[in-house]
């Protein structure tokens, strides 16, 4: 295969991944439930947060290209242990919480596809995860469920289905204060943000580009699939809340279980719907479980210094392979011993979006910093959008929990 | 000439061993003052009490717990003379090997005792 031939592969795995691996628990959740009680209104948190996702991205990858180092091992380094600490400690918290919630999400899709409940699937979910952590590579990981995640275009067709009022839908885009249940109505937008951008999202991507060994090359593909990636998952995510306000907003449901959900997709599109949105939910949250415990896993050897890489046998590095070991094993007690996964989720992606100043920031400065990244620092659109979302992320934080509390 | 910044540029440096395998990050320089010389980087100290000791004092007493509790006995500390290095260039390398380092005795332990107990865990490549 020629090089050309060879980025261009690589573009359209970045698509396939974007498109099959976007949407997760915390994605179809908040996305169901913002469709469900304000209808189209929240579609611009979703535009937002998508294209938050798609600048973040490509500045990991930007930064591995360029220094052939991960954010985390410069994180530590420029930034010193005691500061690494507060984004450690921060970073792995509520990626355990989003651990067992996608745990919580795969359970529930085999709870509903047997019957069995959820609370017994967990223990198998997470042994099958750890096994293909164990023996699996790097490829493998990021590949595998990709592929088989494009069962969740099926949403697309679910919303094209609805024939939702498409002119409506481009000026929920525009954003808009809500008329009804404004604390509501925020804590859901920053939850979106929260499921949207995940730290471990730019840990595990500028671990890739280490893992796959990307040269300068691959500088404009990592900007393709970036923007490609993402103007597709987010326009699934889009269209998961355009099927659930369609199916769901007219008769004032309460989306608070995985069953209702389902209803978005099998009122479109009968009993596939249903099939579809269960494996969706299966698949999706079990890419996702494998994403974040191998996360937490290069945040700790990366900023300790161990020995990491998902390519390398265990007892190659046996810190690295016991972190993700014992993450799953922590995530999937939680949901063992009864969690609802569907609360913890939102809570997870609140939390969530509370926590990105802390990897953003450090994040900006070493985007600017002349010594890592020579002539590829950010420019000033890079870096007013970066402050842009950090500022949002807090102010709707800031916003959406004391209304919260306050509306009880 | 080329100069090196301590703390920009060494002080949290990933390291590598002889073999090129990670081996911790520089947590700790020791300088050394002898009369009549001017003062020289002696030593790096790598992980157990030192990182410790620059994150705070709960770090210290947590990791002197957890060191009690498995029975370790040494302070978890590697001490490597900076004339063993080697190369600096993102990561340093150092002329020692991993074997003998104590802050990597908790990656042998669990290799030995943990992960190639483990099905599969004892295999040579993926």
């Amino acid at each position: 295969m020629t090089a050309d031939a060879k980025k261009w592969g690589e573009v359209a795995l970045g698509l396939v991944c974007g498109i099959g691996g976007f949407l997760e628990v915390g994605s179809i959740a908040t996305a169901t439930q913002a469709g469900a009680e304000f209808g189209l209104q929240l579609a611009w948190v979703v535009l937002l947060g998508t294209a938050a996702l798609a600048m973040l991205m490509e500045m990991s990858g930007r930064l591995a290209i360029v220094s052939k180092r991960t954010f985390i091992d410069l994180l530590r380094e420029r930034f010193g242990i005691r500061f690494f600490m507060a984004p450690l400690v921060v970073v792995f918290v509520v990626s355990v919480l989003a651990l067992a919630s996608e745990i919580g999400g795969v359970s529930s899709a085999l709870a509903m596809a047997t019957g069995v409940g959820v609370r017994w699937w967990a223990l198998p979910v997470a042994l099958v995860a750890w096994l293909l952590l164990w023996r699996g590579t790097f490829t493998v990981v990021e590949q595998g469920t990709a592929i088989f995640g494009i069962v969740s275009l099926a949403f697309a067709v679910g919303a094209w289905k609805l024939h939702p009022q498409w002119n409506a839908v481009g000026h929920a885009l525009v954003p808009s204060a809500p008329s009804h249940d404004v604390a509501r109505y925020w804590y859901i937008a920053v939850s979106i943000m929260g499921a949207s951008v995940s730290p471990y999202l730019f840990i595990f991507y500028s671990s890739g580009a280490i893992e796959d060994r990307w040269t300068m090359d691959y500088i404009n593909v990592n900007r393709t699939t970036a923007v490609l990636g993402n103007l597709f998952g987010g326009g699934l995510s889009v269209a998961v809340l355009v099927c659930a306000a369609m199916v769901l907003a007219p008769s004032h449901e309460a989306a608070d279980s995985f069953d209702t959900f389902a209803r978005i997709l099998s009122t479109p599109l009968g009993r596939a719907g249903l099939w579809c949105f269960i494996a969706t939910l299966c698949i999706t949250c079990f890419g996702a479980t494998l994403e974040i415990a191998l996360s937490v896993a290069y945040m700790l050897a990366q900023g300790f210094g161990w020995s990491w890489s998902e390519n390398l046998p265990p007892k190659k590095d046996a810190r690295f392979s016991m972190a993700y070991s014992v993450v799953i094993v922590i995530a999937a007690i939680a949901i063992l011993f009864g969690v609802d996964p569907l609360k913890l989720t939102t809570v997870t992606m609140v939390a969530t979006a509370a926590s990105l100043p802390l990897t953003i920031v450090p994040l900006l400065v070493l985007m600017n910093d002349g010594d890592v990244m020579s002539k590829y620092v950010n420019g000033w659109v890079g870096n007013a959008a970066l402050i842009v979302v950090s500022v949002i992320a807090v102010l709707l934080f800031g916003a959406a929990v004391p209304l919260q509390l306050l509306a009880g | 000439m080329n100069g090196f910044d301590l703390v920009h540029d060494i002080q949290d440096a990933q390291l590598l061993d002889r073999k090129r395998e990670r081996i911790g990050r520089i947590d700790g320089l020791v300088l050394e003052l002898e009369e009549g010389c001017p003062p020289r980087v002696a030593t790096i100290l790598v992980g157990g009490l030192v990182r410790g000791e620059r994150i705070g004092g709960w770090a210290v007493a947590l990791a002197r717990l957890l060191r009690r509790a498995a029975g370790m006995k040494s302070d978890g500390v590697s001490r490597i003379p900076f004339g063993a290095v080697r190369e600096i260039s993102g990561a340093i390398q150092v002329d020692v090997d991993e074997e003998t380092l104590d802050s990597e005795a908790v990656e042998r332990w669990l290799s030995t005792h943990v992960i190639r107990r483990l099905p599969g865990g004892d295999r040579d490549a993926k």
